[in-house]
């Protein structure tokens, strides 16, 4: 029985060390664990299905206006028609990083917002009146994106646009079909958000691969990156020799880039803070930094993040809109705004993870 | 001469069993092992899809193959499994079985894991053990004498490798990061709050420090404990509580129950001799040959083996011979049994300069990189190193020209926060990757 002694005796040298050892921490010790069901609840009630419904009533509205202008063909119906396009791919904006769960089953992402959209491939569609809108080969020829072109036109009128639109049976019909999709697939991931998806999601409270927690981080980098070269990066042509893409931005025809970048960076902090769609701040990200004591520098790595927030949401809003104008013309603020978002991805990818112990990967880690 | 005196207590004579029990364990738990592999769909994700691998220094002639030659090979190594467990060609399974593990091991840094190489490493020793002389096919179809009697010789070697594991497992923890401030399990237990009944304790600093404590200790003395007769069965306990624990609570796959299963090779050789008893009646072994005392082993094998766990032995250590921190630089990191001792990630952006226009390009590595392999480079200097002298070559193709890569990279280390990790204004593309060579480039770690 030597050895447990021995054992015991070196656990008790373990305490009389740890007690002897002032806690370097500046931070309380938690007299209970984090709550993270309460976490995902504020996630779920306060942020991700409002913002679902509220999109889904601008897209319904978009429908209807639209069904409106089939039959008037009048240019004042067709600039409802614009209005009410802009207001539902402003809030798509909000949705778009819950790629998770039913979201990621109907691969909303790639359905509904891939650009540049591919305008020779829509006009093909149109002239033959046989496309497959589902086939993988239409994903750059639908969703907003192409709403975008097909309201707006290249360098065309209103008019024109409105006319085109109007005076074309396969034209609206084509508009018609990928309206009906996005609707199909709203609904359906509603339905199941609401069905069977929500309880299942507030009762993952674990952080490995699949748990809840781990979609959100994942998700929200995975936005933040798409801000970030997407949005930004890619059509100031930082992946091509700073030569400036401007066809590359989002909503290129319909000059809206700006907003629905700022719209994007603004729900991504809506989820670190925890911040509901009525902008009440709950439990967050930043509650359970805080609540793990996490460290940055000299002080808590919520202030460093919240911080970079700050100053990035401050540069990309004294870019003008649209960014594709501003590339050209006044690289060096969209660059400004490009440096701080990769100081927040650095933040939220490398230093958000590693402190949540939200493990991203499938395969085994190095064991002992 | 005292050389004689040790290798006379080496040949002392012991029971087979031991060797018998271990041959056949192994076998069967690399058989799961490697099925698990392949069922889990890894054999794609890390030979089969990456565009480019990351090799090892001095290994760069170690190619990954074409799909089906990737899974003919995961294959083979099903059936070297069964060879080494029933005994069957029992020397040519070992030795493939070992080339075809190490060489898949060796195509990319990305998966290297201390319990890939630790299997190497047995599997290498199992090529030398008698471990088919007994209860095996290859005696019943080649008609060879049953040998009940080897020289310990041949057990101490897996005894001795199991030792070493632990030990260098246990001296790596002794480090201010780990006993002092209980980092990085401070970070990592919280996350487990919510298991029942101890999920509560999690969040609670002692239980780090514990944790940690208990893990360093259990490290360096479970060999002495092990290799003792008369501690043998409790340390054993300690063995199967340790290792259950660390599956619980870490993604580790299949290594904590390797080493439940290897560590009884330390039993007493009755016990083997009873389980392998137990065996041969309920297949009906029977084998009427016996062979007259112990087998002879070679000096020659005495002293490479002795050369070879010196090697072992050194390598923890070679760290010593670069500058900067060990866990911030990883200079000297790999194959020296450092395990779970660190919390570290990064983000590593990529610039390509074209020397014509002198613009540079950032480079998306999404693109040539999997997830895993991002992860792993982001972090790891060599590697970065190893992934701009492919991009060069990749940009030189798409007709940039006169190539000059540098990476801004961001690292964190058990919870201190994200900075600099190199410096930013070194052409990566033209460094040296040689181990002989101390990459100066990386960033003091304050």
């Amino acid at each position: 029985m030597k050895p447990l002694k021995l054992l015991f005796l070196l656990i008790c040298t373990v305490f009389f060390f740890y007690s002897c050892d002032k806690d370097k921490d500046n931070n309380p010790e938690p007299d209970n664990p984090f709550d993270k069901e309460g976490l995902l609840i504020n996630y779920a009630d306060a942020i991700i299905l409002p913002n679902y419904n509220s999109f889904k009533l601008s897209l319904d509205s978009l429908v209807l206006s639209f069904d409106v202008f089939k039959t008037s063909a009048s240019l004042s119906d067709f600039q409802l028609v614009k209005q009410k396009l802009h207001v539902a791919y402003l809030k798509y904006q909000t949705i778009s990083l819950t790629e998770f769960g039913p979201a990621e089953s109907e691969i909303v992402r790639m359905n509904f917002n891939v650009f540049p959209t591919d305008t020779a491939q829509i006009i093909a569609n149109i002239a033959s009146g046989t496309y497959d809108l589902s086939a993988a080969s239409n994903l750059d020829a639908k969703g907003f994106p192409a709403l975008d072109y097909l309201f707006y036109g290249k360098n065309s009128s209103e008019n024109s646009m409105s006319n085109l639109l109007s005076s074309s049976t396969t034209r609206k019909q084509y508009v018609t079909d990928i309206l009906n999709e996005m609707t199909t697939k709203t609904n359906a991931v509603i339905t199941t958000w609401n069905t069977t998806y929500r309880s299942q999601f507030i009762s993952s409270l674990n952080t490995d691969i699949g748990s809840s927690i781990g979609y959100l981080v994942n998700q929200l980098n995975f936005e933040l990156d798409y801000l970030k070269n997407a949005k930004v990066g890619i059509p100031l042509g930082k992946k091509t020799l700073n030569i400036p893409l401007p066809e590359k931005c989002e909503a290129y025809f319909g000059t809206q880039s700006l907003p629905y970048a700022v719209a994007t960076l603004n729900i991504i902090e809506d989820i670190y803070l925890g911040r509901s769609k009525a902008g009440i701040d709950g439990k967050g990200f930043d509650d359970y930094l805080n609540h793990l004591g996490a460290s940055y520098g000299s002080g808590t790595l919520d202030a460093a993040i919240k911080n970079q927030f700050s100053i990035a949401k401050t540069k990309l809003a004294a870019i003008s809109n649209p960014i594709s104008v501003e590339v050209i013309s006044n690289p060096n603020t969209v660059d400004a705004a490009y440096v701080e978002l990769v100081k927040l991805l650095v933040l939220l990818k490398t230093d958000m993870p590693s402190n949540l112990g939200v493990i991203i990967t499938y395969q085994d880690g190095d064991g002992d | 001469m005292a050389t004689n005196r040790s290798f006379h207590f080496l040949s002392k004579p012991t029971n087979i069993a031991p060797l018998v029990f271990f041959r056949i364990a192994f076998g069967l738990l690399m058989f799961i092992s490697i099925l698990r592999f392949m069922l889990k769909g890894w054999v794609y994700s890390m030979y089969v899809m990456p565009k480019f691998h990351f090799p090892y220094y001095g290994f760069e002639w170690v190619q990954a193959l074409p799909e089906s030659f990737m899974y003919a090979f995961f294959g083979a190594m099903l059936i070297a499994c069964l060879g080494i467990t029933f005994g069957f060609l029992y020397r040519v399974s070992a030795i493939s079985f070992f080339i075809l593990f190490t060489y898949v091991e060796l195509i990319d840094k990305t998966n290297y894991l201390n319990h890939y190489y630790f299997v190497s490493l047995i599997s290498f020793l199992l090529i030398f053990t008698p471990a088919n002389k007994s209860f095996s096919l290859d005696n019943l179809l080649f008609k060879r004498n049953e040998t009940t009697i080897i020289p310990q010789f041949y057990i101490l070697l897996i005894k001795v490798q199991l030792f070493l594991v632990y030990l260098f497992a246990g001296i790596a923890k002794i480090n201010t990061d780990w006993l002092f401030n209980a980092q990085p399990l401070k970070m990592w237990l919280p996350a487990f709050s919510y298991y029942p009944i101890i999920g509560s304790y999690m969040e609670h600093d002692w239980v780090a420090y514990l944790f940690s404590w208990v893990g360093c200790l259990y490290d360096i003395l479970i060999g002495f404990f092990l290799f003792n007769k008369r501690t043998v069965h409790i340390a054993y306990v300690f063995v199967v509580i340790f290792h259950a624990a660390t599956a619980l609570f870490f993604n580790i796959g299949m290594f904590p129950y390797i080493m439940i299963v290897a560590t009884v090779i330390y039993f007493k050789e009755d016990f083997h001799g009873k389980i392998v008893s137990l065996l041969k009646k309920i297949v009906h072994y029977s084998n009427n040959n016996l062979r007259e005392g112990s087998i002879n082993y070679s000096n020659g094998l005495v002293y490479f083996f002795v050369l070879y766990f010196s090697v072992q032995c050194l390598l923890p250590f070679r760290y010593t011979l670069y500058s900067g921190n060990l866990f911030w630089t990883e200079q000297g990191y790999r194959f020296s049994w450092r395990v779970m001792l660190m919390e570290k990630a990064g983000t590593a952006f990529f610039y390509v300069k074209d020397s014509k226009s002198q613009k540079e390009s950032e480079v998306d590595n999404k693109q040539y990189l999997t997830y895993m392999q991002e992860k792993m480079m982001s972090t790891q200097p060599d590697m970065m190193v190893d992934y701009a002298k492919f991009l060069k070559k990749e940009y030189e193709q798409m007709g940039y020209t006169n190539v000059t890569v540098r990476a801004q990279v961001f690292v964190t280390l058990n919870g201190l926060g994200t900075r600099e990790f190199i410096d930013s204004s070194v052409d990566l593309s033209r460094e040296s990757n040689s181990v002989f060579k101390n990459k100066n480039w990386i960033k003091q770690y304050e």
